[in-house]
């Protein structure tokens, strides 16, 4: 039963991805977030965590189960589906050659919204963190961290349901690091179902509701945070990659 | 959205630097081009000009019909400032009289042969080897790259249609490629313009239609460069396919075809045509010798000195049979003649025709079999020139013949004539010169646009075929193309 005004935006049912090769990238992931809900996915490299992304963004078909988002399978009416997503890469790669405010305007403009005038984009650059003399200056002076709050003022822009991130603290300062948990939580005020993939096991406690262990395309634990929130999330981890006979990756740690 | 895709396109290409690059060369290129095909241009009418009136003041200072000739020039093509084609290697004269045959003469290359060396570089020289490779370094990593820069995750976490990602990617780098071409190209025209060089109404429409053949040529290119970017993840592979493609269907497919078609279709060369001539001509005549010995030592074995008129008679009879062997000797090796060099010229037409043919593989040369057509350049110059040149030398050689009859005996030249009855009589002509105004004037063979444009067609319909399959090739290839 869901709480009050409580509703289901993204939704795995099933989820299973076999590759050609007999690699099985997905089996049978079963999860539902949101809205004002944080869903943290943490896990090694290979995984399943960017595959599941993928999936949702129908970059990749399932082999099998589905993916919907807000009700809509993301292989079935992937058009529509992507009207309700958002999503920020590990490394947001924009134009080099173009300034972050023709960035955000073309991608704006491309996620739909065709009536942002200027100052909102400069607003957006603020809220995330960017200052207003770097608005109209060449992405590729900009540094990974820059082009991330960049990445973060399209998807806000975007204005979507879901908002999918794909490691998002991945090689950020401590303090782009505590920034960006700050607008994740923000988004997550504002009503947004978030999807994050991580390998860094602090921020996920300090942001997400949920947090989910994975491996070899499973979930090995899944719980709440509010219920981890006395334990040891990194010995809960460390455990749960032994006892699977894993090498656990420690970003973060 | 395909609005917004293109936009982006275009912004991205303007704002970088290979659009400056493109359009500075592209402006140098063109611009120097012209310049150099205004004045060759130019040369050409002088000398022409100049040329046509010491062939008429020369004319007109002969004294006797029989030593009338006139030499015919060749008029030279405003078009050929921007095609060039064949008119460099053509001959520019031929001598007009009864005593030679047809031959256009001493070409701009053979009388310069350095240019020859290395090819004038013309406006149809730019277009099939300059932009075809921009336009390919304009496309080579239009979507492989987006992948690698890792954009083309974040575009297509959108809601964009793969069919309107990439119709804006061909559109949107055809726009930008189209602008630092289409500018030079204009600024070519205007000086054209500029230094008042004649086009006639049917120039201008030939002109036009050559720069719509070149965009539509460039455009091959283009979707070529998309295609290619979307054959494979990296964008190093897709630059050496597209690169290999290129060397392939621009430089080695239209002399491939040709080369081919060489084996294919064996032609004599027209020394070889020649030997054969003579060696007929010379096995005939040794025949007529041959005959014209025994018909003597017969006539001789049958006279007898008491028989003088019998024998007078004889004589007669052996010179008339004489004549008409001659006549028939002469028929017969004209005859010949004339077969050896139309069997000759079918099998030169169906070597052209089929090595055509075969190159038409090659976009590039279909571009210049078109582009050579419109400017009046091409392989069929030489024999329309030739041919009409030669009709006109038959329309010359009755014009002095008939001046020539009315003019009476001597015509302006040392006569003498042997009459059995009146003996031996020596006419000297007239020493003034002779009126030549009323002479037959040359019409240069004009190709009109409704003839060549059957042709046109052709090759516009197989640059079109062309360009639609890449663009089919290039959606179906990025349907399956891995976003990730």
């Amino acid at each position: 039963m869901l709480e009050n005004n409580k509703q289901v935006i993204l939704e795995a049912i099933n989820l299973t991805k076999k590759y050609d090769d007999g690699v099985v990238a997905l089996d049978n992931l079963n999860f539902q977030i949101c809205n004002n809900e944080i869903f943290a996915m943490l896990g090694g490299n290979g995984a399943g965590k960017t595959t599941t992304i993928n999936i949702f963004l129908n970059l990749l078909e399932p082999t099998s189960g589905d993916a919907k988002v807000c009700g809509v399978s993301s292989h079935i009416e992937p058009l529509t589906v992507k009207q309700n997503l958002a999503y920020v890469s590990e490394n947001v790669m924009l134009y080099p050659n173009f300034t972050a405010l023709q960035n955000l305007d073309f991608f704006t403009q491309l996620g739909g919204r065709l009536d942002v005038s200027k100052d909102e984009y400069r607003e957006v650059l603020m809220r995330v963190g960017l200052a207003e003399q770097v608005h109209n200056k060449k992405l590729k002076s900009f540094s990974k961290g820059m082009r991330q709050k960049c990445g973060i003022a399209i998807a806000i822009l975007k204005d979507t349901k879901a908002i999918l991130f794909d490691e998002p603290t991945s090689g950020l300062d401590p303090k782009a690091g505590y920034e960006f948990i700050r607008l994740l939580n923000d988004l997550k005020d504002e009503g947004k179902a978030v999807l994050m993939s991580t390998h860094d096991i602090f921020r996920a406690k300090e942001a997400a509701d949920t947090i989910a262990i994975m491996n070899e395309g499973k979930f090995l634990m899944k719980e709440k945070a509010s219920t981890l929130f006395d334990k040891d999330l990194e010995s809960l981890y460390m455990q749960y990659m032994a006892v699977h006979g894993l090498k656990p990756t420690t970003e973060g740690v | 959205m395909l609005n917004i895709l293109i936009q982006k396109e275009l912004k991205s290409i303007i704002v970088s630097n290979k659009f400056i690059v493109t359009f500075v060369i592209c402006s140098i290129l063109l611009i120097m081009s012209v310049l150099i095909g205004i004045n060759e241009y130019k040369q050409a009418v002088t000398q022409y000009e100049t040329v046509h009136q010491m062939a008429d003041e020369r004319i007109q200072q002969v004294s006797s019909w029989h030593s009338v000739s006139y030499r015919e020039h060749r008029k030279p093509s405003p078009l050929m400032i921007f095609t060039s084609g064949l008119s460099y290697d053509i001959g520019r004269w031929s001598d007009i009289n009864s005593r030679s045959t047809v031959k256009l003469k001493n070409s701009i290359y053979s009388d310069d042969p350095i240019f020859a060396v290395f090819r004038i570089i013309d406006f149809t020289f730019i277009v099939q080897i300059i932009f075809s490779l921009l336009a390919i370094l304009f496309t080579f990593d239009a979507v492989n790259g987006e992948k690698e820069q890792g954009t083309l995750r974040l575009i297509f976490s959108n809601a964009v249609p793969r069919t309107k990602y990439i119709l804006a990617k061909c559109i949107g780098t055809w726009l930008g490629l189209l602008i630092p071409i289409l500018i030079p190209i204009l600024l070519s025209v205007l000086i054209v313009m500029l230094f008042q060089i004649q086009f006639s109404s049917q120039e201008w429409i030939r002109l036009a239609i050559l720069i719509f053949i070149s965009i539509l040529y460039t455009s091959i290119f283009v979707v070529f460069g998309v295609f290619m970017s979307t054959m494979s993840r990296s964008s190093n592979v897709s630059f050496l396919l597209s690169l290999v493609f290129w060397i392939t269907f621009v430089l080695i497919l239209p002399r491939g075809g040709v080369m081919a078609s060489g084996n294919i279709v064996s032609v004599p060369r027209i020394a070889e045509v020649e030997g054969l001539k003579v060696s007929y001509a010379k096995n005939k005549w040794e025949e007529y010798y041959k005959n014209m010995n025994d018909i003597f030592a017969d006539s001789r074995n049958n006279n007898t000195e008491e028989d003088e008129d019998i024998s007078d008679d004889m004589m007669w009879a052996n010179m008339k049979a004489q004549d008409s062997l001659r006549k028939e000797v002469t028929r017969d090796i004209e005859g010949n003649e004339a077969t050896l060099l139309e069997d000759w010229e079918n099998k030169r037409k169906a070597q052209q025709h089929l090595g055509f043919m075969l190159s038409r593989i090659s976009p590039a040369a279909v571009f210049q079999l078109a582009a050579m057509s419109l400017s009046y350049t091409d392989i069929d110059l030489k024999s329309s020139y030739e041919s009409a040149l030669r009709n006109y030398r038959i329309e010359f050689n009755k014009y002095i013949d008939k001046k020539s009859e009315n003019a009476g005996p001597g015509a302006g030249s040392i006569m003498i004539t042997m009459d059995s009855d009146k003996g031996m009589d020596l006419k000297v002509g007239r020493d003034n010169a002779i009126d030549v105004s009323d002479r037959p004037k040359f019409t240069h063979p004009k190709v009109q646009l409704g003839k060549i444009l059957p042709d046109v067609l052709i090759n516009i319909s197989i640059l079109l075929l062309m360009f639609t399959s890449l663009l089919g090739g290039a959606y179906y290839s990025f349907l399956k193309f891995d976003l990730r």
